[in-house]
């Protein structure tokens, strides 16, 4: 018995400090992780360094050499596979300039789990992938704990980089920049995306159907890009009714209302913004008082109000269902990524479709129109070894060659250089890249949450703006609130923010 | 080499040796990861901020116990595994029964190889097969009701329908092992007692009550606690159809510690959450051994 008694004692004395020890593990590992984050913040110094790679006499000296490099992309996002299926074509220029052979390996994981997997790999300071497409939100994520490689740093070893004009300022701070406002950069634009609308032409430029809406409202059916320049959020909302048939199981229209990931969000923050409405300030870090307002309760009474143009099924909306039930003749319109354009006009639909921008909200007597912004950055590993860095850098010149840009445009990939956007016939290659050109601006799109804790609001938005689109919530403003309140918590736990959730937070449910 | 069992012989550790290599296993992906993953839900750590490790002693315990969410989660849960579990014993039982009695017929070894299919399917498949097959667009069950009964039911986007359809999945994935778990409950029942009862002419209540039961109930109730513990840690069946949702329909517990662990990376809150859950099983497992040894124990 008194031997029984020991052995327990000591299994709980053994377990406890296993507990601890684990903890004290975990501590100093991280510790360590925070100071090469803190240095990271300045520059890029990883094991190999970007530095020490750079200039043309790096890649002379990988001249003979065979390297593998390794993609880590979006899983059946056309743009991200464009990257590795136009790879062979590096592999000549690399061969042809510098003398060494390289070939690229795609791993791909689906927006929903991409972070979680390239975090897995960097944690343990792997180069397992040595360049990632990452989505523009998890910067922060990644440069926070010193995983990617400072583009400042590069670029001050090459000029090349440096001396990119991009299209416009948006391209920049969207899939180059955090924190948001500062010169820090850490990306490259690998794909441009903004939301665009997708319309059936033909259906429009039916006379009987003209005729029909004209008497029904009063107004004509839009027929050109610039009749769409002015188009109301009201007056689509009556074109989507008048295309609403279920019995010819037509539909007005469709957005994204999933859970999925950012799908809601990415979808709902452009009726936000157009009306006027703001999601949190930059300035003081306050998200309580800036998205729960009359405004914003309004905009998103009016987004899930598109659900009554939607075939059903509507709520589990995401990206593959908008597609497919525009493909499939169901839809009139859809609010979609102007990179998925290559999947949205197939070939029976080529000549019937037409693209262009979102409709705008009356603010103030003028039509205003902001949309989200999509699309992907490049990242590099900073775990990379000198050789791999090097062949990463030159990959990235290479990609940002106008011939590459040109020919990422006509495999149906949205370029961001200034040089692609603004040769005489971009806007004529793909039938979404005149709407995509006009969206991509300051004034016309915008990105969200550069934050590390972009994982944190955003799936605590995601629930709740699902729960209030399926009844779960009584109403938009009680939703608003909710959202402002769990992420003014989390701002002010951060440190972005000096102000704590008011006392009413208190009682949300 | 000789040396060393004769050594282990002579002090009776020889059964203790063979344990070793097992033990050693446990130990390092079942023991160390489980004692990790205690030490973690102490403190607050975010892998995307990058920031140091902060000891929060019981703060995220406290949260989770405030959080509203995951007590709905949890009804839900526990909803789930009763009606999940309840529905696939009595069906399990049922066909297994029948095809106790029936080994004569024709075609029963193709039937209950079918039979067993859905359970051999990895969730993933069988999500995305009923994802399709409930879609309310295209997916064959809209397809029939409309036809026949002129009905159509968005069964996954509906907050109604949605509970009750991934139920449904779940139950025609699952009650072929019931069916199985039956069929071995059954297998052990020793010949000559079933046919004394036979011979002496038992109705089928009572020689189910007092001579299958009282043989197989150890197997049944094995069954019923595996079921009990997987039913409550059900996560990629739902997940691949609804994502937890629409809403939280669909969002049990196993779906918000997926969310809180890789969707919003809080991996200290996450773990609070998960040694909650394992809290949980343990207790479900200590009272379904409490019951089958209760008459044991009395006696």
């Amino acid at each position: 018995m008194k031997s029984r008694s020991l052995s327990v004692i000591l299994t709980l004395v053994l377990l406890l400090t296993m507990i601890l020890s684990a903890c004290s593990g975990n501590k100093s590992n991280n510790d360590s992780s925070s100071t090469s984050s803190s240095s990271s913040g300045s520059t890029a110094s990883s094991g190999s360094s970007a530095a020490s790679s750079g200039g043309e006499g790096g890649s002379s000296s990988l001249a003979g050499k065979k390297i593998e490099m390794s993609i880590l992309g979006i899983g059946g996002w056309v743009p991200s596979q464009l990257s590795v299926e136009m790879s062979p074509a590096f592999a000549e220029y690399a061969k042809e300039k510098y003398g060494y052979d390289v070939t690229f390996t795609f791993e791909e994981a689906p927006f929903s789990s991409l972070f979680q997997k390239a975090a897995a790999s960097l944690s343990t300071k792997s180069q397992e992938f040595n360049i990632i497409i990452s989505d523009s939100q998890w910067l922060g994520a990644f440069a926070e704990p010193g995983w990617i490689v400072s583009v400042n740093e590069i670029m001050q070893q090459e000029p090349e980089l440096a001396n990119i004009e991009w299209f416009d300022p948006v391209v920049q701070k969207a899939y180059m920049t955090y924190p948001d406002g500062t010169d820090q950069l850490w990306g490259f634009p690998q794909e441009g995306d903004v939301l665009v609308l997708y319309v059936r032409k033909d259906m429009l430029s039916d006379p009987t159907e003209q005729a029909n809406f004209k008497a029904k409202y009063g107004f004509d059916l839009p027929q050109t890009f610039e009749d769409f320049e002015q188009l109301t959020i009201d007056k689509f909302l009556k074109m989507a009714e008048f295309f609403t048939r279920p019995e010819q199981d037509l539909y007005g229209t469709a957005v994204q209302y999933s859970k999925e990931y950012d799908y809601f969000t990415g979808s709902f923050y452009p009726h936000i913004w157009s009306s006027g409405g703001e999601i949190w300030d930059p300035v003081s870090g306050d998200v309580y008082g800036v998205l729960n307002t009359e405004n914003n309760a309004k905009a998103l009474e009016t987004f899930v109000s598109i659900r009554n143009y939607m075939p059903p099924g509507a709520e589990n909306y995401g990206i593959a269902q908008v597609t497919e039930a525009f493909t499939q003749g169901k839809l009139f319109s859809a609010y979609h990524w102007a990179a998925v354009g290559a999947a949205m006009i197939t070939p029976e639909l080529q000549d019937k479709v037409m693209v262009v921008p979102i409709p705008g909200y009356e603010v103030n007597g003028e039509i205003k129109r902001i949309s989200s912004i999509g699309g992907q950055p490049w990242v590099i590993n900073k775990f990379n070894d000198e050789d791999h860095m090097r062949v990463a850098i030159d990959f990235l010149k290479w990609w940002y060659l106008p011939e590459t840009q040109l020919e990422f445009a006509k495999r149906g990939g949205n370029p961001t250089t200034k040089a692609a956007l603004e040769s005489p016939d971009f806007d004529s290659i793909q039938p979404w890249f005149r709407a995509y050109r006009y969206s991509l601006t300051e004034s016309r799109a915008r990105d969200f949450w550069h934050h590390p804790k972009y994982s944190e609001l955003l799936s605590i938005q995601q629930e709740e703006f699902t729960s209030y689109l399926t009844g779960g919530r009584s109403s938009a403003a009680e939703t608003l609130e909710v959202i402002a309140c769990k992420q003014q918590q989390i701002m002010y736990d951060a440190g972005t923010t000096k102000n704590a959730p008011p006392a009413a937070c208190a009682n949300i449910r | 080499m000789k040396g060393i069992a004769k050594w282990l012989h002579e002090r009776n550790l020889f059964p203790y040796a063979l344990l070793v290599p097992v033990l050693i296993f446990f130990i390092v992906w079942n023991i160390l990861p489980l004692l990790w993953m205690v030490g973690l839900s102490f403190y607050k750590y975010d892998i995307t901020t990058g920031e140091p490790l902060k000891f929060l002693g019981m703060d995220n315990y406290q949260a989770i116990f405030r959080d509203h969410g995951i007590w709905q989660a949890l009804s839900k849960t526990f909803l789930f595994v009763i009606l999940a579990v309840g529905l696939e014993t009595i069906l399990g039982m049922a066909l297994g029964f029948l095809f106790w009695g029936s080994s004569k017929m024709p075609g029963r070894r193709l039937a209950l190889t079918l039979l067993f299919s859905p359970m051999i399917l990895t969730p993933v498949a069988a999500g995305t097969f009923f994802r399709l097959i409930y879609d309310p667009v295209f997916g064959i069950a809209n397809y029939y009701l409309e036809a026949w009964f002129g009905l159509k039911i968005n069964f996954l986007g509906d907050v109604k329908w949605a509970y009750p359809a991934v139920l449904m999945v779940d139950i025609w994935m699952w009650t072929p092992f019931m069916i199985l778990m039956t069929l071995a409950a059954l297998g052990s029942v020793p010949k000559a007692e079933l046919e004394a009862a036979q011979v002496d002419r038992l109705p089928w209540i009572r020689r189910l009550w007092h001579i299958v039961l009282p043989h197989g109930k150890f197997i049944l109730m094995l069954g019923i606690l595996l079921r009990t513990i997987d039913a409550f840690k059900t996560m990629d069946l739902i997940y691949t159809m609804t994502s937890g949702g629409p809403g939280n329909a669909t969002e049990l517990i196993a779906i918000s510690l997926f969310r809180k662990a890789f969707e919003a990376f809080t991996m200290g809150n996450a773990s609070a959450l998960a040694i909650i859950s394992l809290l949980i099983a343990i207790a479900f497992t200590s009272i379904y051994l409490y019951i089958l040894n209760y008459k044991e124990r009395r006696a």
